[in-house]
């Protein structure tokens, strides 16, 4: 709907900019696209921009509503960001969003080697493969608890003792947790990037292909020389996504392993979230979600600005 | 074209950190629907359906009684939303919620201050109760609703099939655990079942509210009062003893005297005893509706928790009545809690076919037992008068919660910790959140 509305709002300012009366001042064209916009923007406002203004501001303030919000300066952040276990929970979440990103690319990336093509049994398939996605994270974070159980009745102890392997502890195991918790990640968010980069496959000049075959190249080397560059726009896309999508990781870990045990999977919004809605507080809170805005933000803008440097390569 | 390009850079940006922003940020409160008209209360509990439907019983009967409406919101994810709404100043009128929350709602001004005297039927509520709703400052903050402790679940047709006894001690409690793990107790050849239900994770404070129980029977306190103020007490020679206790023998004992999983379960993942596969659940009596379906009424029985070095004290916790800050309707929020503390509300609280919200009444002229016609129940109501002890509720008790079960969590996980050091840590923590609020003694 966004890719729509953008399309719609530049062919109408191209469309302004070939009539001579656009000179004369704004006119009635180059109001319509706001026109359209303005609900859009109004509910991005109301719902998004206010309370992130709202959270920004409280972030400076031991928020007590009904007492008197009081002044503390940098005080939130300084606590927020010398406090141990949040630089743990910094830690864990990079490790895992780095992980996860970088395991449901190349998921993704072989999901849509593999179920690329027009056959009906294919679509099938992808739309099995996408259910992770349409799935609410809760109801998935529950299921693979089950999966994970830790006897052998559990769905992935019972596979591991085929293969004559003791049952593990994945999720009460410090040393496993984080790990079982970025595999049911990558589960979820492969399919998305395989949707992406299936479209990204749909645009390969199909010649290429036959030139490379013609040549005898490997499949590596096809790979390597045709398709990566061709899909460079959707591997930027789904790079991007993985940057913002990275660090906000919550509902997984909250449903999985609530941050256990012993701090083990805790994670940047977990630690937001105890702070705020467990000890009630909200300014601390707020400038974790603060500070997280400004790393996804530095993050995000660093990924587009890599992007943009190699397609003008 | 530059220019242009620059703002929808700028655009996109904005709108990548509303984003990225907009879940954690405060959402914003909601104008509840009858709000603005003076004869209707809007209340909210901590609720599930189950529940949910008994309060609407109780309100419906209150409504019919004294003409004043109810818009009634159980809410289950009740802090987060709680926080929502005092964000932007428009609180519920009248709130039940957990009597260990009060600390928290009155540090950050959220409640009414109360005087007894004014609800009718206070009196009908002993000075004993009264006392666990004073606040820091010598004011009452809350209104004594329903009353709970901790009793033990056990399988009393297992315990038959191996000829064991209930056990009255931590030891026998143990060795019961173990036969039950090991021992096929349900017959089915399988060596599929466990010996307790442990929620011991450290999420919303699971581990110390669970824990709690063998704290208090052990002779440990987490913050003790000292004059004015507090102090913490986790370092204490029978906090180790205890703990150890706890680790060596249920979480890094035999394979089997608790659940698996145990470690990262919380009460809603903790369903073993209900699944009909672990035989003893140290619990709430809310429970008891729950397993007289499954595994059944004539497979269990409800029995006092097991005696530690320091007796069988239990964990004690409850609801109060809050009244919501500066709603301006005293007069019907009086009559409500009036209408809920009084032997009727009680009554209605306590009975039907939905989970029972009032579990021991705290107006004094009814007995659990008789009101149920259900003897279990004076089991419950014995080890909250005699052998129980709450949550402190004066100080904000929340931050003191969560890091307690955050150190229980660690302790139990690494079994090769050193439980004194892991217990000095945490009472230096507990010393800082005592200092924050101005309680350190």
């Amino acid at each position: 709907m966004t890719a729509t509305t953008a399309t719609t709002a530049t062919t109408a300012t191209t469309a302004t900019t070939l009539v001579p009366r656009r000179r004369r001042g704004p006119g009635r064209k180059a109001v319509l696209p706001w026109l359209f916009l303005a609900p859009g923007l109004l509910l991005a406002l109301v719902f998004k921009f206010l309370p992130m203004g709202k959270g920004i501001w409280l972030s400076f303030f031991d928020v007590r509503p009904f007492l008197g919000d009081k002044w503390v300066g940098l005080d939130n952040y300084t606590r927020v960001l010398t406090d141990h276990r949040f630089q743990d929970a910094v830690g864990h979440t990079l490790l895992l969003g780095i992980g996860q990103s970088l395991g449901a690319i190349v998921v993704g990336f072989f999901l849509a080697l593999l179920l690329e093509g027009q056959a009906r049994s294919l679509k099938i398939i992808r739309t099995a493969v996408f259910l992770p996605v349409v799935t609410a994270t809760a109801v998935v974070g529950e299921l693979w608890r089950l999966m994970y159980y830790p006897t052998s009745d559990g769905l992935v102890n019972s596979a591991l003792g085929l293969l004559g392997l003791g049952p593990t502890p994945f999720l009460d195991n410090p040393d496993t947790a984080l790990w079982a918790t970025m595999v049911m990640g990558v589960w979820i968010a492969a399919p998305y990037n395989m949707v992406i980069i299936l479209a990204g496959l749909a645009g390969v000049d199909r010649t290429l292909y036959e030139a490379a075959a013609m040549d005898g190249v490997s499949l590596w080397q096809r790979l390597r020389y045709v398709t990566l560059p061709a899909i460079r726009p959707a591997i930027g896309i789904v790079l991007t996504l993985a940057a913002i999508r990275g660090l906000r990781v919550f509902t997984e870990v909250y449903v999985l392993t609530g941050g256990g045990p012993a701090g083990s999977t805790e994670v940047w919004m977990t630690r937001a979230y105890t702070l705020g809605f467990t000890r009630n507080d909200i300014g601390g809170a707020s400038a974790a979600s603060v500070v997280l805005l400004a790393v996804t933000l530095l993050l995000t803008v660093s990924v587009n600005h890599f992007r943009k440097r190699g397609d003008v390569r | 074209m530059g220019v242009r390009r620059r703002s929808r850079r700028l655009a996109a940006m904005i709108t990548v950190a509303g984003l990225a922003f907009g879940a954690a940020a405060c959402g914003s409160g909601s104008d509840s629907a009858g709000s603005g008209d003076p004869n209707t209360l809007e209340v909210w509990t901590r609720s599930n359906p189950d529940p949910a439907a008994t309060y609407e019983r109780v309100f419906a009967a209150f409504t019919r009684k004294t003409g004043i409406k109810i818009d009634y919101q159980p809410v289950i994810n009740f802090d987060q939303q709680l926080q929502s709404r005092a964000s932007t100043k428009d609180l519920p009128d009248v709130m039940i919620n957990d009597t260990a929350l009060m600390g928290s709602y009155q540090s950050q001004g959220l409640l009414k201050s109360i005087d007894p005297a004014s609800i009718e039927g206070h009196d009908q509520i002993t000075d004993k109760t009264w006392a666990s709703t004073v606040g820091t400052d010598g004011e009452h903050y809350g209104i004594p609703y329903s009353r709970q402790a901790q009793t033990l679940m056990i399988r009393t047709d297992w315990l038959r099939k191996l000829g064991l006894r209930t056990p009255t001690t931590w030891a026998e409690m143990l060795s019961v655990a173990k036969a039950f793990a090991e021992r096929d107790p349900d017959g089915d050849g399988r060596k599929d079942t466990y010996g307790m239900v442990v929620p011991g994770s450290a999420q919303n404070g699971y581990a110390a509210w669970w824990g709690a129980s063998f704290l208090w029977s052990g002779g440990a306190k987490i913050i003790e009062k000292d004059g004015t103020g507090y102090r913490p007490a986790m370092d204490s020679a029978a906090a180790v003893r205890t703990v150890t206790w706890m680790k060596d023998n249920l979480f890094c004992g035999d394979n089997g005297v608790i659940q698996p999983g145990a470690i990262s379960a919380i009460t809603g993942t903790a369903t073993n005893f209900q699944d009909g596969n672990a035989g003893m659940y140290l619990t709430g009596p809310y429970n008891i509706a729950t397993y007289d379906a499954t595994p059944g009424k004539d497979t269990y029985e409800v029995v006092p928790f097991p005696a530690g070095p320091a007796g069988s004290t239990v964990l004690a916790d409850g609801e109060n009545v809050y009244f919501g800050a500066r709603t301006g309707k005293a007069k019907q929020e009086q009559a409500l809690a009036a209408f809920l503390i009084s032997p009727e509300g009680q009554r209605l609280a306590m009975t039907g076919k939905n989970q029972p919200v009032v579990r021991i009444p705290v107006n004094s002229t009814l007995d659990a037992a008789q009101v149920r016609d259900d003897p279990r129940w004076s089991v419950v109501q014995r080890a909250y008068e005699d052998a129980s002890e709450q949550f402190p509720n004066a100080p904000d008790f929340a931050p003191i919660k969560q890091d307690t079960a955050d150190a229980l969590n660690a302790v139990f996980t690494y079994c090769g910790s050193d439980v004194g050091a892991g217990l000095k840590e945490l009472n230096d923590t507990l010393a800082g959140d005592l200092k924050d609020q101005d309680l350190l003694k």
